[in-house]
C-alpha cells in the first residue's frame, strides 16, 4: 500500500453519534451491544448534578461532580463514516453530562420498559427541551408489550410527531430499525 | 475544519445553560444507583496538573466522538514520552475517538481531553473535530441511513428499501 507523506495521516472517518437514553436497567447497554462492532466500552466521565440547596442561605445551587460509567459502541458504516452510540448515564438530574454528549448528536432513542414508564420521562423531557430529534422505542422483553402503543403515547405525553416504535434490544436488526426510525425522523426535520 | 481548530460552538453560557431545578420529573426519591467504578489510586487530574475539560471549564469540551490520530512525528518520538502521553500516541496510530482512547487506557474522559489537546499543541496528534451540526445536515443523515440499512440483522438480512 502506498505510504502517505509524513505528517499527512489518512483522513479519519467522519464521526457521527446517536444517544441511547432511558431509565436504569431498561436495556441501553444491550441495545448498544446488539449493533456495535466492538464489545461496548466503558469510560469514566464526570457528571455535574445541581440541586437547589434548601438549607443554603445564599440560594446558590449546590453542584456535585460525580464520576459515572459511560457505555458506548460503534458501527463503521463505510470507511468514511463511523456511527457512535452512547448510552446516557443515569436517568435524570444529569443535564450537564447529557449536554456534553448530545451536542452534535444526530438524534436520540429513548428506550421504554412499559412496566416502568416513569423511568423515561426525564429523557423524553430532555430531548423535547433541547429540540433534539428522538423516537421512543418500547423494549419488548420476551416479545411482550404490556400496553397498547396508543396508551404508551398518552401516558408519556409525547407529541404526535414523535415516532413510537417497538423493538427488541437483543436483536441487531431490530435495533438497526429503531435507529432508522430516529434517523428518518431527523431527516424529515432537516428538510430532506 | 482542520486539525487543531477549537470546536465551533458558543460561549460557556450556551454550552451550559442554567439548570432549572425541578424541571425533570424525579419519580424516585432514593439516591441514584448507577454503577460507579472504584477510583484510581492516582487522582486522575494529577496527570493534567489540575486542569479540567468540561465541567467548570469555560470552553466547550472537545466532543467525545472527535477522531484522534498520531502524527508521524508523534510516532517517531514515541520512546521519548512518559506514561500516559506515550500510551495515547501509541493507541492513536489508527484513528480513534476520544471516548475509545479513554476506554482503552482506562482513563477518565476529561483527562484524555486535556492530555490529547496538549499532544495536539505539541504536534504529536491531530484532532479531527466533527464539522457543523450533522443533525441538521440532510446529506450526512442520508449517508448514515444508507449505511445503517446495509447492516445485516443477526440472520444476515439487510433492510433494503
Amino acid at each position: 500500500m502506498a505510504r502517505l507523506p509524513d505528517d499527512v495521516p489518512a483522513r479519519p472517518p467522519l464521526p457521527v453519534k446517536m444517544v441511547i437514553a432511558g431509565g436504569f436497567g431498561v436495556g441501553k447497554t444491550t441495545t448498544v451491544a446488539s449493533i456495535s462492532e466492538i464489545a461496548p466500552l466503558t469510560t469514566e466521565a464526570s457528571i455535574t448534578s445541581v440541586a437547589a440547596g434548601v438549607d443554603d442561605l445564599t440560594h446558590t445551587p449546590q453542584k456535585t461532580t460525580t464520576t459515572v460509567a459511560l457505555d458506548f459502541g460503534c458501527v463503521t458504516l463505510d470507511p468514511t463514516l463511523k456511527l457512535y452510540l452512547f448510552g446516557t448515564p443515569g436517568q435524570e438530574r444529569f443535564g450537564f453530562m447529557w449536554d456534553d454528549l448530545v451536542e452534535g448528536a444526530l438524534g436520540g432513542l429513548v428506550i421504554v420498559d412499559t412496566r416502568r414508564l416513569d423511568d423515561c420521562y426525564a429523557a423524553v423531557d430532555y430531548f423535547e427541551h433541547r429540540d433534539i430529534p428522538f423516537a421512543v422505542a418500547v423494549n419488548a422483553f420476551d416479545g411482550q408489550v404490556e400496553h397498547d402503543l396508543g396508551d404508551v403515547r398518552w401516558a408519556l405525553d409525547v407529541r404526535d410527531n414523535v415516532p413510537l416504535t417497538v423493538f427488541d434490544a437483543r436483536e441487531r436488526g431490530s435495533v438497526r430499525d429503531a435507529l432508522l426510525v430516529v434517523l428518518e425522523h431527523a431527516l424529515a426535520r432537516a428538510g430532506g | 475544519m482542520t486539525a487543531g481548530e477549537a470546536p465551533s460552538g458558543s460561549a460557556a453560557d450556551d454550552a451550559y445553560p442554567e439548570p432549572c431545578p425541578g424541571s425533570y420529573p424525579q419519580p424516585h426519591p432514593e439516591p441514584h444507583t448507577e454503577p460507579v467504578r472504584p477510583a484510581s489510586a492516582v487522582r486522575p487530574f494529577l496527570l493534567t496538573a489540575g486542569r479540567v475539560a468540561g465541567g467548570e471549564s469555560l470552553v466547550p469540551p472537545i466532543p467525545v466522538e472527535t477522531q484522534v490520530v498520531a502524527t508521524s512525528g508523534g510516532i517517531a518520538a514515541l520512546d521519548t514520552f512518559a506514561f500516559e502521553h506515550r500510551d495515547i500516541v501509541a493507541v492513536c496510530q489508527e484513528p480513534l475517538s476520544l471516548a475509545e482512547i479513554a476506554a482503552k487506557l482506562r482513563m477518565h474522559l476529561n483527562v484524555i481531553r486535556v492530555l490529547a489537546d496538549d499532544l495536539r499543541v505539541d504536534g504529536r496528534l491531530t484532532l479531527h473535530l466533527p464539522q457543523g451540526n450533522p443533525a441538521r445536515d440532510a446529506s450526512v443523515l442520508r449517508r448514515v441511513i444508507d449505511g445503517l440499512r446495509a447492516v445485516p440483522d443477526s440472520r444476515g438480512a439487510r433492510r433494503d428499501y
